[in-house]
């Protein structure tokens, strides 16, 4: 069965809460491997295999059986665990990883469209070999197929007719509704208690969307209706007055009784059929708060199966099945569903219903993109502002227009900042991808590496999140494999066995720091100073007078690695040069230092959002450009005697430094007369600092940063452009590159 | 480098009314119907395909791109995004025109850029035979063959059908790089 002929819209729901699931499995996983024996494990355990449950149970709706039948596998070993019949090492950690792999790619493959790959036969044998089972799943469709002749079809019964792919499923469902039947229980226990019973009707919404999507499935009708009722219910259960409760559960002890009867038919591959009509009326009534009739109430002595009887569904003989159903409430049952409890009801879930919706990216995008089209028609209107005092209006005129015009910009400040807000996202969408990185590295290489993580709840813009991705990964990759030492190294040098990584990120200003630290070997200067003569990026005497940041800083350069052998992991030399293209792109800095035997300590700052900014518009010649001012450190009128020549470079001495100085009149080619007194931006990139000599500073603006990404408009001095108030365009100045030029003078003269 | 994609639906032309010719539009020749815009750079008539225009607009301020090949003429605002104007006169090493009251701004958009191109005059919008136009004489104009696709000949005027593929091909800026790069490395 291929993805093409579902519901799009349910595939997409599917898609994107079985991939956040899966996230949450391989940091679940990692963690797992980490802790002690104990509770935190085994909530762990269970949190993992609720997560598989719902991607496995979410896949039968939409009759995804190749991943299911895997999802299965990997379910049953999860199972083992969870019981303690299987310990957590680092063997089995490999294979469950793994599966989580396979799951990842099968769902890349359903959003491709594409047929699903099977998962790996050895990868499916060892799954089995946990569980101790070699064929699983198949015994039980031959044991169907030999119970069905005997079955005698009864009045309400239907033999189910299934095509073989649902037949497969049968068994993996039957244990799904026993499980439901178990927990719904415990969950009308919970109902009946005040405190807890916005929990009961979070549970009982999950067990009952379960059951329907089975029903659903298996064409099972009149369960489905059943479920439905609990739905129903579920939703009110918050809501249902005392008086009318005891009717309300005891209808849905009923509802039980009856999908623990269909489950049992299931088995024989039959479907049910009862006259429900009265039953879902009644309940419907007190779920919505109305009591019954008096005649109707108390006769049932809160006996699930009086109910049924009572409300037409069963017939009275056939009480004695429903019978069975009431053993849910022997001793062993309560305590079969109170260790369930434990496992299943409170963790993961967390407080009642977060109050989210999911909006399409698109959808905020555009929104933002309005909303820098209104911050654009803001600076116009401000603009004119300016132009009104101009002309000789009355005062009153003025005022009011003025009074407008500030209501006018402080609202379009707070709605830009609302709607950046909805696109803001916490880095631990990315940091909790990082541990399996390091863990897998640290396995490959045979390295102990703990990867400590600090400030994952910091917010960033989503775009910001998205340029983020690779460049930490490969900064991570390189510290665990060439950074962190193996441990025999480690002990030789007298350091902990253990290396260890560190990833902090916290909010600066405007800016987002994220550090990564390692304590491993550190850079070395002079090897790095090598490659880099050799490949020609610099002299001999050049390299002798760079710092030892200037030097570490090649191997961001492409193609630029130092590592011996290429390995798996890094090496390639690609990895870096991603991280400063992506940094840079988004207006970021990089800072590295590092020292030898010590370790290495990379910053990257970056800010927070990347679509609106506050600029310093300043003149150069006949045309006006933008500075992002975060990177505006201050603006001085330089005197004669403040300039000097260092070997062709002008330089500038403020208080106690000398900052190199750009002419912008030279770099942006303006020619015509210079003013005589000109202005020096100081700007500051990480530690880097240079001055940028202009004609005239206009003042501060709110910018909208549009891409310059067309190539015959690349390669200069340039981040974006942005749309003035008079409409026309103004070009932002790159400060990382101009920073660059003034650090390489050779570069900026040419 | 994601060029934008993004669909404005053609905008009307001053002075050219798409829908007067609209009424031969059905009709099917001996052979295939081109339909072009044709304008003036300097002295030449030119054609291109209507198909790859998005736009034709008045003069506007265009910004100055520093460090950017010579024929671009710099970047325009057109409704919130920013894209590159080529200065045609200079692409076909002419002298460059004084703009005038005639000039305009040719939006058009080619393997997925969308550039804009300035030209003296914009003419009208023909629909020829495909079978009036010839391979391109070598010598016949002052622009180098190598953007030229065809050349119409018309009762009483010729038309140059420019390639814009090979106009906006990026060989010539690869060249810059190359230059650029060796004065860097």
């Amino acid at each position: 069965m291929g993805a093409q002929d579902m519901d799009p819209s349910l595939l997409q729901d599917f898609l994107t809460e079985s991939s956040e699931l899966i996230e949450k499995l391989d940091v679940d996983l990692v963690t797992l491997e980490s802790v002690a024996e104990g509770d935190e494990q085994k909530e762990l355990l269970n949190s993992i295999f609720r997560a598989l449950h719902t991607i496995k149970g979410a896949a039968s709706f939409l009759g995804l059986t190749t991943l299911i039948t895997f999802a299965h596998a990997a379910e049953d070993a999860l199972n083992r665990m969870r019981k303690g019949e299987i310990e957590v090492t680092s063997e089995v950690m490999d294979v469950l990883l793994r599966s989580v792999d396979v799951l990842r790619s099968m769902l890349e493959e359903i959003n491709a469209s594409e047929e699903i790959t099977p998962a790996p036969d050895d990868l499916l044998g060892q799954l089995h070999a946990l569980v101790g089972n070699d064929a699983p799943a198949k015994p039980d469709t031959e044991k169907q197929t030999q119970a069905q002749p005997e079955v005698k079809l009864e009045e309400g019964q239907t033999k189910l007719e299934l095509p073989p792919q649902k037949v497969d499923l049968l068994d993996f469902m039957v244990s799904d509704l026993e499980e439901v039947v178990g927990q719904l229980t415990q969950c009308i226990e919970q109902a009946r208690v005040t405190a807890t019973r916005q929990d009961a009707a979070q549970h009982l919404a999950e067990l009952a969307e379960n059951t329907y999507k089975t029903g659903y499935f298996f064409e099972l009708d009149d369960m489905s209706k059943v479920a439905k009722a609990l739905e129903a219910v579920a939703d009110h259960l918050a809501d249902v007055p005392d008086d009318v409760l005891g009717e309300v559960l005891v209808r849905v002890a009923a509802a039980q009784t009856l999908i623990k009867q269909q489950t049992e038919a299931l088995c024989k591959s039959i479907a049910l059929s009862w006259p429900l009509d009265t039953f879902l009326q009644r309940l419907e009534q007190v779920t919505t708060g109305n009591p019954l009739d008096k005649d109707v109430t108390g006769k049932h002595n809160n006996d699930a199966a009086q109910v049924l009887v009572l409300d037409g569904v069963l017939k009275a003989p056939v009480a004695s099945s429903t019978e069975g159903s009431n053993e849910s409430t022997t001793p062993a049952d309560q305590a079969r569903a109170a260790a369930k409890k434990g496992g299943d009801a409170p963790t993961a879930r967390g407080s009642v219903g977060e109050q989210t919706i999911r909006v399409e990216v698109h959808r905020l995008e555009s929104l933002l993109n309005l909303v820098g089209r209104l911050v654009l028609n803001k600076n116009r209107v401000l603009g004119m502002t300016r132009k009104v005092r101009e002309h000789d209006l009355p005062y009153e005129v003025e005022e009011q227009f003025a009074a407008a015009a500030s209501d006018l910009d402080q609202l379009t400040g707070e709605l830009q900042l609302g709607v950046m807000r909805t696109r803001m996202q916490p880095l631990a969408k990315l940091f909790d991808r990082y541990p399996r990185v390091i863990r897998d590295i640290a396995r490959m290489t045979d390295k102990k590496i703990d990867l400590e993580i600090a400030g994952k709840e910091t917010e960033v813009d989503k775009s910001v999140l998205e340029v983020l991705a690779d460049p930490l990964v490969h900064i991570l990759r390189n510290s665990a494999d060439h950074g962190v030492e193996t441990p025999d190294i480690r002990t030789a040098a007298g350091k902990p066995e253990t290396g260890t990584i560190r990833l902090t990120a916290e909010h600066q200003g405007s800016h987002v720091r994220v550090e990564i630290a390692d304590n491993g070997k550190g850079l070395h200067r002079e090897m790095l100073g090598k490659k880099a003569v050799e490949r020609g990026l610099v002299t001999p005497e050049q390299l002798a007078m760079l710092s030892d940041e200037e030097v570490f800083r090649f191997i961001f350069a492409p193609g630029f690695s130092t590592a011996e052998k290429v390995s798996d992991l890094s090496g390639r030399g690609v990895g870096m040069d991603v991280v400063r293209t992506n940094i840079a792109k988004i207006n970021g800095a990089i800072n590295i230092s590092s020292a030898k035997g010590k370790g290495t300590t990379i910053e990257i700052l970056i800010p927070l959002t990347v679509a609106i900014m506050p600029a310093m518009m300043v003149g150069v010649g006949r045309h006006l450009y933008a500075i992002p001012l975060t990177s505006i450190t201050e603006i001085v009128r330089p005197e004669q005697n403040m300039v000097y020549t260092v070997s062709g470079q002008p330089v500038m001495r403020l208080r106690d430094t000398v900052l190199p100085l750009l002419n912008m009149r030279r770099i942006l080619q303006e020619s015509g007369d210079e003013p005589k007194n000109k202005f020096a931006v100081m700007i500051a990139v990480g530690q880097q600092r240079a001055g940028l000599v202009v004609d005239r500073l206009i003042g501060q603006q709110e910018v909208v940063i549009k891409p310059l990404d067309d190539r015959y408009t690349q390669g200069g001095p340039f981040s974006g452009a942005t749309i003035r108030e008079d409409g026309d365009v103004s070009l932002i100045l790159d400060v990382i590159q101009l920073i660059r030029q003034a650090q390489t003078p050779e570069r900026a003269a040419a | 480098m994601s060029t934008a994609t993004a669909k404005t639906p053609t905008t009307a032309t001053p002075g050219i009314d798409p829908g007067d010719e609209q009424s031969t539009g059905t009709r099917q020749g001996d052979g295939e119907l081109l339909q072009l815009v044709t304008f003036v750079v300097g002295t030449e008539e030119f054609a291109i395909p209507i198909l790859s225009v998005r736009e034709i607009n008045r003069m506007m301020q265009i910004t100055r791109v520093p460090q950017s090949p010579e024929f671009i003429e710099g970047v325009i605002n057109l409704r919130g995004k920013i894209i590159p104007v080529m200065d045609l006169r200079k692409r076909f090493g002419d002298q460059a025109l004084e703009d005038t009251s005639d000039s305009r701004i040719i939006v058009v958009e080619v393997s997925n850029r969308v550039i804009g191109f300035t030209v003296d005059r914009v003419n009208e919008v023909l629909r020829v035979d495909a079978g009036i136009v010839e391979p391109p004489p070598s010598l016949v104009t002052g622009v180098d063959s190598e953007y030229v696709q065809g050349v119409g000949k018309l009762e009483d005027r010729l038309l140059i059908l420019l390639d814009l593929e090979r106009l906006f091909s990026d060989e010539d800026l690869d060249q810059l790089e190359q230059t650029a790069n060796a004065a860097s490395a």
